[in-house]
């Protein structure tokens, strides 16, 4: 439980140091939201009366005060240039954004953890090389290329065997579900070879760590081939760290799949951040980015939590040189 | 340096070792060359052959501004050399700062070390290069820095394990008691312990970077226009897929090709400089202590931050060993593992 | 396969182990004990191939992904199919792909051409209107005259005009809409500085006065300045629209789409062909390509001349054409006294040095050369082409004089938004690179562009696509960006303006461009023709000028 207070604690620290970066990062940026409303034909007079009108004149101890003020509330801020308030904004950009990073891990799952386990397993040390190698090349290829070949194969119009939407989402969003899906596919399909890549090392590494281990030693001394004693008791202890490697992947991959929803021109989460920088909309900015990195920073809670509840080895643990001693 | 003969050698004895020699060299040579020649000037444009298919005189075609995309390759190669290098020493002294005051005597400085590194560690690398790209636009500062400070992170939580226990060995006090400061002892007894961790952490993340390149520049955060990279390469190529769709191969091509010889020569690195694995070598030098595991990073979705999980149980796994595995069997709390961090 | 169940059930049990919060030792251990006991009653001795199954599982997965999928499109194509059955003779609805998108629908305050093109004359309409040759047509108002001192204009409205919600659209609304802009400022209200007062004399005329003659005063009101919202209406202008046009917004997603239904109360002739339009913005080429060859999209305005090359070769399915427009590839010196490009023999290097004719052809040919600051859709033009040919002796001569070579060159720095691209930026740095210039391409975001640039003034060199129409004046302003002050091309659009005829205007406008030419304050890259690419079956398409004008009333498509 005194674990569980002191990261709570170390967020909210954390947390509160990041909104100051995040606050004065955005202030350095050249231009703002009032010249770009009024365009290249503007007068100054006309940018500077919109400036006033924003709000922007402003002391930045002010604004930064009124920003956290309303986000202990709950209030996110509006974004000045669409007028709609960040959550919304943000909402519906999550709803591409996480089917598309839950659709990519789950085919990354369904690759890497059986072809990890695959690669523990096999007997022959070719085939064993054979898996490494697989997941080494899987690792290396650039998201971007692996979006467009993918696109290159399947796309719709593009691909030799065009049978999928290559890029975009649908205008109705999810109202047609079937549609919506489909075209997730492919950029799920880019996300999922990658990941499922890592995945795949990772379970590798960790079961193959256990391999060795004197649990499954004993595993087969009670009798079970060694395939069932890695599969049983390697797996289960692998569990905890597999649980936080999947967590940690699937927060990162809110902004590690920026790249391919660039690509596949799908307005995640990603995205629409680049636009509104673009755009200079700083309170929907600051706001997008604190969300971001409570949400990195919540993951990263969560599985640690996680962690030490799944594995009782760690409970009574308090450093390391303890252990060493 | 009989030490390194050895561990070259060991490398260049086994096959992927070699294929990683080789492509690695290979890079290192048409860098090179490109700084004085390239088939065709990278400056000139033509905007009579734009979008050309690979003929004669431009072996991949050319690109929207009638440039030649083999030499921009070319030249790319020594850009993407320069952030690898970089990036590897941003991160290797960035990551030892961190492990240095990570083990440092003082409690104070070492828990808000252990505090800043946990807090820090789960923000992504393209969340970093956003922020960077505020104030200094399109890049290469901004590749360096972003991916020299995760990998940094990164690298120091996986190497506290066994710098803790260098630290904290008997070697270390008596070097202590005797005065030795404590620069003294990070050079000469720290560093040393973790340099397995330390070398196969940055050629994976030399790896890492390539890929990191080629996503930010696509991005528009990384290299800038009319610097050649892969990534710009790359990027450029992407908008003729309609028209031209074979240029997209090579760029892409190269990266994966090289980011494998990157993983490849870290796998086979750990092999060669680990005393444990390697006898050649024990003969040589006296190691302590097993290196943890390397993990292969992937630039966009950064597994390997978080495969340090393991690695920090994998080490510790061989302290503990099976006392832990009679622990949880008979629900025993005796045996605790440390696990710092996550 | 007893073993594949083995190896899910295992996984199930860690999975419960997951979620059995606090995790007791206990319990693990158990089932961990109780495993190991069943497994040494029933030991097995050689087990399948465990990595040939775990690869043909994968297989079987993706496989079934794939099977999935193909049910899908099926399907998918099923349901367009029938959709297309039940229309009549014109299909319900149009998708019109555009590329940049507004960020919202307040055409009061937020600058750019996005909600120009999509808002007026569809939804809003002005109390006049711009016909496709960019001339002044008739609109809310049927008729109009302009006293002999060109100070007073009386417009004579229609009747019978309504709102889309219903409201009446009298004088009221036109004089309320246009004070009101003067009043608070609006974008483009600088342009209506010289109006005193606007009237509504009666219920369906207007009285406009004026403190001096200005010739552009119709063509300004065609625009945002002219528009006629109702006065009586309350709504949130970011996210609604609420106007007299014959199309309403029933639907807006900020930076992706407009779904445009029909105006049922519209009161006029324009009446809408097609039920539904919707404005889908494609910011991506090659995903607007696709959605165009997957038939998402029926029209793709604008599409570049190399991605449109597919289209171009399959007639039978695609229409291809270039439309004029008044796009002005501008690229613009620093004029102001500091800069290194205040000598003139440097500027005018640079101008015989641009290969002009090879950048248009770079860009697919379709482009217009340009040689001066007015494009041939507005008053004034003159082909001025032939002031500053491509002649890179005379460029490096003149380079010679100011003391520069290549041995020696000048160090200057183009600075531009990205979203031109960065091939412009390139082939300059090489066009300049044999008379002894060094360009250093910045490519910045517009907003950054915005900041330094226009406002600050702070480049060497910039480029920009001056899209609007009518936009002469900046030449006659020092404190634009550019910093181009010249007294003489001053005077001269002050008579143009002032003019009380079109012939007079046009002629004073054409002698202030050719000085402006002649001086080398920027160079015209080319007049910008946008590339449209219809689907077959689609009728009433604006090509010309459809990037700030694009009436879609008339728009069909039949399959």
């Amino acid at each position: 439980m005194r674990f569980v207070i002191h990261r709570l604690a170390l967020f909210v620290v954390a947390l509160f140091g990041l909104s100051i970066v995040i606050f004065a990062a955005l202030r350095i940026l050249p231009g703002d939201v009032a010249s770009v409303m009024a365009g290249v034909n503007a007068s100054p007079a006309r940018v500077a009366q919109l400036r006033e009108q924003l709000g922007l004149n402003r002391s930045l101890v002010e604004q930064y005060g009124d920003w956290m003020g309303a986000l202990v509330r709950g209030d996110f801020g509006t974004s000045i240039l669409t007028g709609r308030s960040v959550t919304a904004l943000v909402a519906s950009r999550a709803a591409i954004t996480f089917p598309l990073i839950i659709v990519g891990l789950l085919i990354a799952l369904a690759i890497g953890l059986p072809l990890g386990c695959a690669a523990v397993l096999a007997r022959s040390a070719r085939v064993r090389a054979l898996f490494h190698m697989m997941s080494i090349i899987g690792g290396a290829i650039p998201a971007l290329w692996g979006g467009l070949l993918l696109i290159l194969l399947f796309g719709r119009g593009v691909g030799l065997i065009g049978i999928l939407p290559s890029q975009g989402f649908p205008l109705d969003g999810w109202a047609m579900p079937g549609r919506a899906l489909l075209s997730l596919v492919l950029p799920a399909l880019s996300v999922g070879i990658i990941v499922g890549a890592s995945i795949m090392r990772y379970t590798r590494a960790a079961l193959g760590g256990f391999a060795d281990s004197g649990y499954v030693d004993m595993a087969r001394s009670c009798g079970m081939t060694r395939t069932q004693a890695v599969l049983r008791v390697g797996l289960r202890l692998a569990t905890p760290q597999l649980v936080s490697v999947i967590g940690l992947t699937f927060a990162s991959m809110i902004t590690g799949v920026m790249v391919i929803e660039n690509l596949f021109a799908l307005p995640g989460i990603g995205n629409g951040l680049v636009t509104d920088v673009g755009n200079r909309d700083l309170i929907a900015v600051q706001s997008e980015l604190f969300l971001l990195a409570a949400f990195f920073l919540g993951i990263g809670l969560i599985v640690d939590v996680l962690h030490r509840v799944l594995d009782p080895r760690m409970k009574t643990a308090t450093s390391l040189s303890e252990v060493s001693q | 340096m009989s030490g390194l003969s050895i561990v070259l050698r060991s490398i260049w004895r086994r096959a992927e070792g070699r294929f990683a020699l080789i492509v690695l060299a290979l890079w290192v040579v048409v860098a090179l060359v490109s700084l004085v020649w390239t088939p065709q000037s990278l400056w000139v444009t033509d905007g009579y052959h734009v979008w050309a298919r690979p003929s004669a005189d431009h072996w991949l075609g050319t690109d929207g501004t009638g440039a030649d995309v083999f030499s921009w390759l070319m030249a790319g190669s020594l850009t993407n050399l320069l952030i690898v290098l970089l990036t590897v020493a941003l991160c290797a002294v960035w990551g030892l700062a961190l492990v240095a005051a990570m083990v440092a005597r003082s409690a104070a400085l070492s828990s808000v070390a252990v505090v800043l590194v946990d807090a820090l560690i789960s923000i992504p690398t393209v969340l970093v290069a956003l922020i960077l790209a505020v104030p200094l636009g399109a890049s290469i500062v901004v590749v360096v820095i972003a991916c020299g400070f995760g990998y940094g992170l990164n690298l120091a939580r996986i190497a506290r394990p066994a710098a803790l226990l260098a630290a904290r060995s008997s070697y270390v006090e008596s070097a202590l008691s005797n005065g030795a400061g404590g620069w003294r002892v990070l050079v000469s007894h720290i560093i040393p312990n973790i340099l397995p961790v330390l070398a196969v952490q940055l050629s994976l993340s030399a790896g890492t970077a390539v890929l990191a390149e080629s996503g930010l520049t696509y991005l528009g955060i990384g290299v800038p226009s009319g610097v050649p990279s892969w990534g710009h390469s790359l990027a450029t190529s992407v908008k003729l897929i309609n028209v031209f769709p074979l240029t997209v191969l090579w760029p892409g091509l190269i990266v994966t090709v090289v980011v494998v010889a990157l993983n490849v020569f870290g796998d086979v690195l750990r092999d060669a400089i680990d005393p444990v694995a390697n006898p050649a070598l024990r003969r040589v030098e006296e190691g302590d202590g097993k290196a943890g595991r390397g993990c292969m990073p992937n630039g966009i979705f950064e597994t390997d931050k978080v495969v340090e999980a393991s690695q920090s149980c994998e080490t510790t796994e061989n302290h503990a060993g099976n006392a832990a595995a009679v622990a949880i069997r008979g629900g025993e709390h005796n045996g605790g593992e440390a696990y710092d961090g996550r | 396969m007893s073993q594949d169940n083995g190896a899910q059930d295992n996984g199930a049990h860690a999975g419960s182990g997951a979620t059995g919060a606090n995790g007791t030792e206990s319990t693990t251990a158990a089932t961990t004990d109780a495993s190991l006991a069943a497994r040494a009653k029933n030991p097995k001795k050689n087990g399948p191939k465990w990595w040939l199954i775990s690869l043909i599982a994968v297989i079987a997965a993706i496989a079934v992904v794939v099977g999935v999928t193909f049910a899908f499109s099926a399907n998918d194509e099923g349901q367009t199919d029938t959709s297309g059955a039940s229309g009549a003779k014109y299909a319900d609805s149009v998708t019109v792909g555009l590329k940049l998108a507004p960020t919202n629908l307040d055409i009061r305050t937020t600058a750019g051409s996005a909600l120009d093109q999509v808002l007026i004359g569809n939804v809003y309409e002005g109390i006049v209107a711009r016909d496709s040759k960019n001339q002044v047509a008739p609109a809310i108002a049927s008729s109009w005259e302009e006293s002999k001192d060109g100070l007073t204009y009386t417009f004579h409205l229609n009747k019978n005009m309504t709102f889309s919600n219903g409201d009446k659209l009298d004088a009221e609304d036109v004089a309320w809409s246009i004070n009101e802009l003067i009043a608070k400022q609006y974008h483009d209200a600088e342009a209506l500085a010289a109006v005193i007062k606007v009237e509504a004399k009666d219920a369906d005329t207007v009285v406009m006065t004026l403190k001096t003659p200005n010739s552009n005063l119709l063509w300004t009101l065609t625009g945002r300045a002219g528009l006629v919202f109702d006065k009586d209406a309350k709504y949130d202008l970011k996210t609604q629209a609420i106007g007299s046009g014959p199309y309403t917004v029933s639907k807006f997603v900020e930076n992706s789409s407009i779904t445009l239904k029909a105006n049922e109360k519209y009161w006029g002739n324009n009446k809408a062909k097609t039920p539904t339009v919707v404005i889908n913005y494609l910011a991506d080429d090659n995903a607007a390509v696709n959605a165009l060859k997957s038939g998402d999209v029926q029209v793709l305005a604008p599409i570049t001349e190399t991605l449109a090359e597919p289209f171009a070769s399959d007639p039978d399915k695609y229409t291809v054409k270039a439309g004029n427009g008044t796009d002005k590839y501008v690229l613009a010196f620093n004029n102001a006294s500091g800069s290194k490009l205040a000598d003139k023999r440097i500027r005018q290097a640079i101008r015989y040095a641009i290969n002009h004719k090879e950048i248009i052809a770079s860009r697919g040919g379709a482009d217009k050369a340009l040689g001066g600051p007015i494009p041939s859709l507005d008053p004034g033009y003159e082909d001025l082409t032939g002031l500053y040919p491509y002649d890179q002796a005379k460029a490096k001569s003149l380079m010679a004089e100011a003391g520069y070579s290549t041995d020696k060159p000048l160090e200057l720095s183009l600075t531009y938004a990205n979203i031109y691209g960065t091939e412009l930026g390139d082939q300059l740095r090489s066009q300049l690179k044999p008379i002894g210039i060094d360009l250093k391409v910045n490519v910045v975001e517009f907003s950054t562009w915005l900041q330094d640039v226009y406002t600050n003034h702070d480049f060497d060199i910039s480029l920009v696509d001056h899209n609007e129409s009518h936009d002469f004046y900046s030449w006659a302003d020092p404190t634009y960006y550019f910093g181009y002050d010249n007294k003489d091309v001053q005077k001269l659009y002050n008579e143009g303006v002032a003019a009380t005829s079109d012939k007079e205007r046009d002629a004073k406008f054409a002698e202030a461009a050719k000085l402006i030419s002649e001086d080398a304050p920027a160079d015209w890259l080319f007049n910008y023709r946008v590339t449209t690419a219809t689907a077959k079956g689609v009728e009433g398409f604006p090509f010309d000028l459809n990037q700030t004008v694009m009436p879609l009333y008339d728009v069909t498509y039949t399959k």
